[in-house]
């Protein structure tokens, strides 16, 4: 189980958005190593954020949901086309958004809007070595980092941020670090394992 | 001490060399059977350790798939997500019911139960055995053998994934006698588990499991002693992961496991007994095969040993036997050829190849047994070559030899197949003859003389021969061989004496006339050996009663016939020629008797008889003449008594002689007289002094007798007519005493006065007799032959 602990960072710039802040991420594991696709996402501490403007998409194909790792803004719909000739059964028993899709083949009807934020993982009944997980956010900063492990956070207003990062391949999260933020910041996680 | 004998010292051999074999493989099979059963009880026990282990993974393999199978259902992921712990542990405890295990947890990701199917019992409290989820997230999942609840129990744990791992399912089953039965099934031994918490469960009986309690073994693999028998033993610690002790304890019954290898030892002890009693059979028979023929060796061995020259040895092999029985056989004949030759030089005259005495008897007495059947008489001939000693004196021994040889050519040559001619010994030879009747034996006897008809020539030498042959017939004149040639040897020396060519046996000359031939070879050393002595008898002056003379009569102390009469030797020292060796012996003995008497004061003459060949020594009266002046004796004190017969014998030569002693003054009488045929003119030229009547006259002399008297009468007339003194000899009886003294004889001789007796006894009559010196003192000083005068 995975809690994402959200923390609201006064940004002492309170300037309206006069000029977009953009904090750098790098993401190591403990022996120098980049980590990839860790999800980095920073949340502002004292303002509200905007709602999501658009949905997601968690494709089924070659039997194996794509992308692995899909972070949303809570409250984001998120629609499973089924790419493959086989019928899946997408399902998910975390408390954040348990749901399923039974069998189906191409898109399924509705989308599934994830309207808590926390990790989903994502299994498919009939195939057991499908699995992915949907990282679900209460803001609209996010980004998943490069194979180098890094990720930029842009188009931030300028303020305090309490940046997070998760992985898929530890328990231990990182602290969180606050951040504030003019033009830049540049932030270093570690992964420990 | 048994009987050693080859055959049972082989077969004993045998026995005891199987016994040692078959002891050695029974020990052989009995320690590899031993080492064999222990390596393969441990092989067993290793398989039992692994089947054991192999079991409780199966088991555990199987939970852990049942598991797995519960932790893919997506109502139950769905359960356990939703965390509705009343429902979960419902389908626990269906699921516990399901997989057969005593215990199922859920625990959940923070190590903590979340529920269970004992009773929640350990819902909400730690997992207790943490390492097993470390393990399972490293591995997938987990197994281990742990202690629980106080038993002993295997675990496993399976994660449940949705998709990513949201809880760990956990189920055991306990180790129990379940387990360890289905070892014991399967491999036929003891199983036992001994865990620090439970204790021991065991397959064991109750007794065995009680010491296995007490004994529990330390090492991994011993033998150990529980209830009746040895077990051998390997105990295995099982890995646990709370680090609780719990061992695996295989046991194997070793005398259950040795039953085979006993069945086997008592199998092969069983064939070895059989193999042994085969062994034994064949051993019989092979040394029997051996002996057999060894005894009939030692049987061949013994006929060679009895005689049996004839039967071979019949053993017909090739081995070293048969080569034995081959030496024997030459051997056997080699030793009759020798024996043959040797029996003929035993039974054969060497010079001239003839039979000798020995085949001789033998075939004689062959003859005599078949003539019994047949009927046939048998006789024989015994030859003796006349003068044969003279021609081997003159003309060598070579000559006689080759003499003899040529005898015995000629006397076979005469004779018939069927007859036998044998060489005795010296010039003697013999043939065996059988024919129907004496005539034919004369005829055998007549042709055998033959052989001496031509002269024999012996290289420049020609020489008349001739043999003198005596017949014996078998049945006439003898019952056995050996009489029959004893008589024929009679019948030859008749025929000698006779120079009559042969003679028969004449019946009554028996083998006394042997004895008679033995005596006179024995005569010959009497005197050397001293075996003679003289008695004497006295001679009695009728008149004056008194003994005047005393006849000196030899007797001979022969060593084996005792003391023995003159009459019975002298005729035999007559013919054998050695009459004037006794007569001087005697003569010489009785003068010095005489001359010793006279000396003592006797007044006695001495008798002495001479043998008619006694007159032929014209020495003789030279010899007495010597004699008596030597004894310094008067001759008239010697008187030499000569019988009539004598004297006739050779009248001229005799005369010479006597007168030639009567001249010397020596005393004359004629002895038996009577008994010859005497002329009386003859008598009256014989120059003698005295007469002595022969006994056969006077020894029945009685008044009643009237032959005797007027023979005994007209002789005393006729001696007194002729100037003679007349003795009468033969006086027994008083009566006859009487009648002499009436008739006016001179001296009387005989038992009545006195027998013969020896000098010493003859002596002490002569002092005792009243005819002796106990008689009137009036006779003494009176000359004894002084009333006759000469």
């Amino acid at each position: 189980m995975r809690l994402v602990a959200r923390l609201l960072i006064t940004s002492l710039l309170a300037c309206p958005p006069l000029a977009a802040a953009t904090i750098e991420v790098a993401v190591h594991d403990g022996r120098g190593g980049a980590v990839h696709d860790a999800v980095v996402y920073a949340v502002p501490e004292s303002r509200p954020v905007p709602p999501p403007k658009r949905t997601a998409v968690m494709e089924q194909k070659n039997r194996a949901f794509i992308p692995h790792v899909l972070p949303v803004q809570t409250g984001t719909a998120v629609r499973f086309p089924n790419l493959d000739d086989v019928q899946h059964h997408v399902y998910s028993f975390s408390p954040a958004k348990p749901f399923q899709l039974p069998l189906y083949k191409g898109n399924p009807p509705n989308a599934v809007v994830f309207d808590k934020p926390g990790v989903v993982t994502l299994g498919c009944n009939i195939h057991d070595q499908m699995s992915a997980f949907i990282v679900v956010v209460d803001t609209p900063y996010f980004e998943k980092t490069a194979a180098n492990g890094r990720a930029a956070l842009r188009d931030l207003e300028p303020g305090r941020y309490s940046v997070h990062v998760w992985t898929a391949d530890t328990d231990r999260e990182p602290a969180p670090k606050s951040v504030t933020v003019g033009e830049r910041a540049d932030l270093t996680f570690t992964i420990g394992r | 001490m048994a009987v050693r004998t080859f055959q049972a010292r082989l077969l004993w051999l045998i026995v005891a060399v199987l016994v040692l074999l078959e002891a050695g493989t029974l020990i052989s099979v009995y320690f590899t059977g031993r080492d064999t059963l222990l390596q393969s009880v441990d092989k067993e026990l290793g398989v039992g350790a692994n089947l054991f282990k192999g079991s409780l993974d199966r088991r555990a393999q199987g939970l852990s798939r049942n598991l797995r199978i519960l932790t893919y259902d997506f109502a139950f992921r769905a359960l356990v997500a939703a965390g509705d712990v009343p429902t979960i542990s419902s389908a626990l405890e269906n699921q516990a019911k399901r997989v057969d295990a005593g215990a199922v947890l859920l625990v959940g990701l923070d190590g903590n139960v979340t529920a269970d199917t004992l009773e929640g019992r350990l819902a909400g409290r730690r997992f207790p055995f943490p390492a097993m989820i470390a393990d399972a997230r490293k591995n997938g999942e987990a197994s281990a053998t742990i202690t629980f609840d106080n038993k002993p129990y295997q675990f496993v744990i399976v994660p449940i994934r949705a998709p990513q791992t949201i809880a760990w399912l956990c189920a055991g089953f306990e180790i129990d006698e379940t387990a360890l039965a289905e070892v014991r099934r399967l491999t036929s031994l003891d199983v036992s588990l001994w865990s620090s918490a439970a204790g021991l469960i065991s397959t064991l009986a109750p007794q065995e499991r009680n010491d296995l309690l007490a004994h529990m073994p330390r090492a991994p693999q011993t033998t150990i002693h529980l209830g009746n028998a040895e077990y051998e033993t390997l105990l295995q610690p099982l890995p646990t992961s709370d680090r609780s002790s719990i061992s695996v304890v295989l046991q194997r019954n070793l005398t259950e496991a040795a039953k085979p290898f006993v069945a086997l030892e008592l199998e092969i002890f069983g064939l070895s007994f059989v193999m042994l009693l085969a062994a034994v059979v064949a051993a019989i028979i092979f040394s029997r095969s051996v002996s057999r023929p060894l005894r009939v060796l030692a049987e061949g061995a013994g006929r060679i040993e009895h005689g049996d020259y004839v039967s071979p040895i019949a053993i017909e092999q090739e081995d070293e036997i048969g080569q034995l029985a081959t030496a024997f056989n030459q051997m056997q004949s080699a030793i009759g050829a020798r024996e043959e030759q040797i029996i003929h030089q035993a039974t054969h005259d060497a010079l001239t190849g003839l039979p000798n005495r020995t085949l001789f008897l033998d075939r004689l007495q062959q003859s005599i047994a078949t003539s019994k059947r047949s009927g046939e008489s048998v006789g024989m001939i015994m030859m003796d070559v006349d003068r044969f000693k003279e021609i081997n004196d003159t003309l060598g021994h070579h000559f006689g030899d080759q003499l003899l040889i040529e005898i015995g050519r000629r006397l076979a040559q005469t004779l018939r197949e069927s007859d036998t001619v044998a060489r005795l010994g010296g010039d003697e030879f013999a043939v065996k003859f059988t024919a129907p009747t004496a005539r034919h034996a004369t005829e055998v006897a007549a042709r055998a003389g033959t052989a001496f008809d031509a002269p024999f020539v012996l290289g420049d030498v020609s020489i008349d021969v001739n043999a003198s042959l005596g017949i014996a017939l078998y049945g006439m004149h003898a019952n056995d061989a050996e009489t029959l040639m004893k008589r024929a040897d009679i019948a030859m020396y008749d025929a000698k004496k006779n120079h009559s060519g042969f003679a028969f046996y004449e019946p009554g000359r028996d083998e006394h006339s042997l004895r008679r031939l033995a005596l006179m070879m024995e005569l010959r050393q009497a005197v050397a050996r001293d075996q003679l002595e003289l008695h004497f008898q006295p001679k009695v002056d009728v008149r004056r009663e008194r003994a005047v003379h005393a006849e000196a009569l030899v007797r001979w102390n022969h060593p084996r016939h005792g003391r023995m009469r003159p009459d019975e030797f002298i005729p035999l020292a007559e013919q054998s020629g050695n009459i004037g060796l006794i007569t001087k012996w005697v003569i010489r003995r009785a003068i010095a008797y005489c001359a010793e008497w006279n000396r003592g004061g006797l007044d006695l003459s001495v008798a002495v008889n001479l043998s008619a060949l006694d007159l032929f020594d014209t020495e003789l009266p030279t010899f007495i003449s010597g004699l008596l002046s030597e004894a310094g004796l008067p001759p008239s004190r010697l008187v030499l008594e000569i019988t009539e017969s004598a004297v006739m014998k050779d009248t001229a030569y005799a005369l010479k002689i006597l007168r030639d002693l009567k001249r010397r003054g020596i005393i004359l009488a004629i002895d038996d007289f009577g008994t010859g045929y005497s002329s009386l003119a003859h008598l009256k030229r014989l120059p003698v002094d005295e007469l002595k009547i022969d006994k056969s006259f006077v020894q029945n002399l009685t008044e009643n007798a009237t032959d005797d008297l007027v023979i005994v009468r007209s002789t005393i007339e006729l001696g007194h007519n002729m100037g003679l003194v007349v003795i009468a000899e033969g006086v027994e009886t008083l009566e006859s005493w009487h009648i002499l003294k009436r008739l006016g004889c001179d001296m009387g001789q005989g038992y009545f006065m006195s027998p013969p007796l020896p000098a010493t006894e003859f002596r002490e009559w002569l002092r005792r007799s009243t005819w002796g010196e106990a008689g009137s003192a009036v006779a003494q000083g009176v000359p004894a032959s002084g009333t006759t005068g000469t």
